[in-house]
C-alpha cells in the first residue's frame, strides 16, 4: 500500500515537472527582456504612483508596476504600501524578518517591468 | 512509557515546526487561491524537513532507546513512517509553490521550480530531493528487491540530503520569525547530528563488544548456533533480545566485517552468548562455515519482545514459525534456569518434523519446566494454522498474552487466529525482522 502510494507520488511529481517544462518550452515568450526599449522613468514620475491602487516601485535600476500583483503578494497589502512610488530595493532585499526575497520572487518581477529608473 | 506514547512523542516533536507555522498563520496566507497554494507549499516544506530530521534522530540505535517503542523493529517502523510522510510532503512542496507562482506567469512558475545560474537556494533544494529519491526509492522497492548491504550504504546519502535541505530552508525560510526558525531547525538538526555521530562513530568504536567463537553447533543443515565467549566486558541482556553481529573471520566468503541482526538464543544467566543463525542470505549462508576461534563483534542488545520481568505473572501463548522459535528458545532456557512454575502453551509451526529446530530440547523442557506445554503444528499434516487447532490445545486462551514470531505469512495468520480466539489486540505481541 505504502509502496504503491509513494510510487504514484514519485511518478506524479516527475509528470508535473515535465508538464511545466513542456509548457514553458511551447509557450511564446511573454516578456520583452530588452531593457533599452523601455521608457525611462524619473523619481518625480515614480512618486505619482504611490498608492495601493496605483503602485510603482524602483528596484535596482528598474521600475515595476505592482498594482496587479499586490493582491497576490503573501503579506498584507499594508506591508507593501510604504514602498509604492519610491526606490524599494531595500524592501525587496530585507523582506519579512530581515532576509532577501527568493530567487523565484526576483524572477517573478519581470512580468511587471515597465521602465528603467533614472534618479 | 507505552509504545503509543513513545510514538506520539516523536510525531509531536517532528510536527512541531509545522504546528508553529499553523499557529502563526496570517490572514494574507488565505487571501487568494494562489496565497493558499503558496502557504501550503511552504508548510509542506517545513513539515517534510522536520519529519526527515525526526527520522534521522530515530536512526541512532542506542541500546535500550528502542524499548519504549516496543523494540527496534517497531522503532524502525516509526522511522519508516516518518520518512515516508516526509517524502510525500517534500514531493508536493515544489509543485505547490510552482502552482502558486503560475498565477503570476509561466516564467515565474518555471523560475520557482528550476534553478538558474548560481541559485544556491534552489540547487540545494533539488539536491536534497534527488538524494531523497535515490536513497528512499529502494526501500519502497521502486527498482525491485534491494540488496541489503547496497541499500544500507545508499541510505547514508540521507546525511548530505538533510544538510542540503537545511541550507535550502535557512536560505528561503520566511514563514516563521527568525528566532523560531533558528531554535527549531538548529535544535532538531543538533539532535539529528548527535544521533548520526553516535551511530557511525561512537557506537562503532565503543559500542561493539569483542567476542570469540568458542563453538559452532549445527541443529540443522542450514542453521548454526554460535557459542561466543567474551573477550572484554560481557553483554547484559534479556531473553528474546537480538544483537548486531559483525564477524571478522578472514576465511568467510561473504559478510566479513558486515553487521547483521541475529537473535540471542542463550539465557541471560549463561556465561557466554549463543546466537542462532539460519542461512537466508549471502552473509548468513557464509557464516554457517565460520571458524571456531575467530573473532566477532557484538552490538546491542535490542528488541523488547518479552516484558522485562524475569518470569511471567500471567498465562502466555507462544506461536513460533521456523527460525522464529529462537526468542522462545532463549526465554524457555531462561525460565528453566529461574525454575518457577509458569503457564505457557507453545505452538511450534513447521512444515514437518525434520524442520523442527531444537525439538529435543523443547521436549525435554516440556517435561522439566512446570506449566510449560509444547504442541507441534506440521503444515504438511495439519494444513494452515487455525483457531480450532490452537483453541483445542490451549486452555483459557482468551486470558493469555500471545507472543508470535515467525515469517511474515505466519505472523499474519497467527494474529488472525489470536484475534478469533478473543485475545485483545493489546495482548498480542509480534516480532519480525524486516529491513533491519
Amino acid at each position: 500500500m505504502i509502496q504503491k502510494l509513494t510510487f504514484a507520488a514519485f511518478v506524479a511529481f516527475w509528470a508535473s515537472v515535465a508538464t511545466v517544462l513542456a509548457l514553458s518550452a511551447l509557450a511564446p515568450d511573454s516578456v520583452a527582456s530588452d531593457t533599452d526599449a523601455l521608457p525611462e522613468i524619473d523619481a518625480e514620475t515614480l512618486a505619482g504612483h504611490a498608492s495601493l491602487d496605483d503602485c510603482w516601485m524602483a528596484i535596482e535600476g528598474k521600475v515595476y508596476d505592482f498594482t496587479d500583483y499586490i493582491p497576490k503578494h503573501p503579506t498584507p497589502p499594508s506591508i507593501m504600501a510604504p514602498w509604492c512610488g519610491r526606490e524599494a530595493t531595500e524592501g525587496m532585499r530585507t523582506k519579512g524578518y530581515g532576509r532577501d526575497h527568493s530567487p523565484a520572487a526576483w524572477a517573478m518581477m519581470d512580468d511587471y517591468l515597465i521602465g528603467t529608473y533614472v534618479d | 512509557m507505552t509504545p503509543l506514547q513513545a510514538r506520539s512523542l516523536i510525531w509531536v516533536l517532528a510536527l512541531l515546526p509545522a504546528i508553529v507555522a499553523v499557529v502563526m498563520l496570517r490572514e494574507s496566507d488565505l487571501a487568494s487561491p494562489e496565497a493558499v497554494l503558496n502557504y501550503l507549499g511552504r508548510l509542506t516544506g517545513i513539515a517534510g524537513l522536520a519529519l526527515m530530521l525526526a527520522a534521522a534522530i530515530l536512526s541512532c540505535r542506542v541500546p535500550g532507546f528502542d524499548r519504549p517503542f516496543g523494540g527496534l523493529t517497531k522503532l524502525w517502523w516509526t522511522h519508516h513512517q516518518l520518512a515516508t510522510a516526509a517524502f510525500l510532503l517534500l514531493l508536493a512542496h515544489p509543485i505547490l509553490l510552482t502552482l502558486a507562482a503560475a498565477s503570476v506567469s509561466l516564467d515565474a512558475a518555471v523560475a520557482t521550480l528550476l534553478p538558474s545560474g548560481l541559485d544556491w537556494a534552489l540547487w540545494t533544494g533539488w539536491g536534497a530531493l534527488l538524494l531523497l529519491m535515490l536513497f528512499l526509492g529502494p526501500g519502497y522497492r521502486f527498482f525491485g528487491e534491494p540488496d541489503y548491504q547496497r541499500w544500507k550504504r545508499l541510505h547514508r546519502l540521507a546525511a548530505p540530503a538533510v544538510v542540503l535541505a537545511l541550507i535550502h530552508t535557512l536560505y528561503l525560510a520566511r514563514t516563521l520569525p527568525w528566532l523560531w526558525e533558528a531554535v527549531l531547525w538548529l535544535g532538531l538538526a543538533a539532535l539529528a547530528v548527535v544521533s548520526i555521530l553516535y551511530r557511525f562513530s561512537w557506537s562503532r568504536r565503543f559500542g561493539r563488544r569483542p567476542y570469540r567463537v568458542a563453538r559452532v553447533v549445527r541443529p540443522a543443515n542450514n542453521v548454526v548456533e554460535l557459542e561466543l565467549e567474551a573477550e572484554g566486558p560481557a553483554l547484559t541482556y534479556e531473553a528474546g533480545q537480538f544483537v548486531y553481529l559483525t564477524p571478522r573471520d578472514p576465511s568467510l566468503v561473504a559478510g566479513r566485517g558486515e553487521e547483521h541482526p541475529y537473535t540471542l538464543s542463550s539465557a541471560p544467566g549463561e556465561t557466554g552468548l549463543r546466537i542462532a543463525i539460519k542461512a537466508l542470505g549471502d552473509a548468513s549462508r557464509a557464516i554457517q562455515d565460520i571458524a571456531e576461534g575467530s573473532r566477532v563483534q557484538v552490538e546491542g542488545p535490542y528488541g523488547g519482545f518479552f516484558p522485562q520481568r524475569s518470569s511471567p505473572d500471567a498465562p502466555e501463548l507462544w506461536i513460533a514459525g521456523g527460525i522464529g522459535i529462537t526468542p522462545f528458545l532463549a526465554r524457555a532456557r531462561h525460565l528453566a534456569e529461574v525454575g518457577e512454575p509458569v503457564d505457557i502453551v507453545l505452538i511450534f509451526c513447521v512444515q514437518d518434523e525434520a524442520r523442527a529446530l531444537w525439538l529435543d530440547e523443547f521436549r525435554e523442557l516440556a517435561t522439566t519446566l512446570p506449566g510449560f506445554s509444547l504442541h507441534m503444528h506440521y503444515f504438511y499434516e495439519n494444513g494452515p494454522l487455525d483457531s480450532t487447532f490452537v483453541g483445542e490445545r490451549c486452555p483459557n486462551v482468551e486470558t493469555r498474552t500471545a507472543y508470535i514470531c515467525g515469517p511474515g505469512p505466519l505472523l499474519g495468520l497467527a494474529q488472525k487466529v489470536a484475534h478469533e480466539l478473543n485475545i485483545p489486540r493489546s495482548r498480542i505481541v509480534t516480532e519480525e525482522f524486516d529491513l533491519l
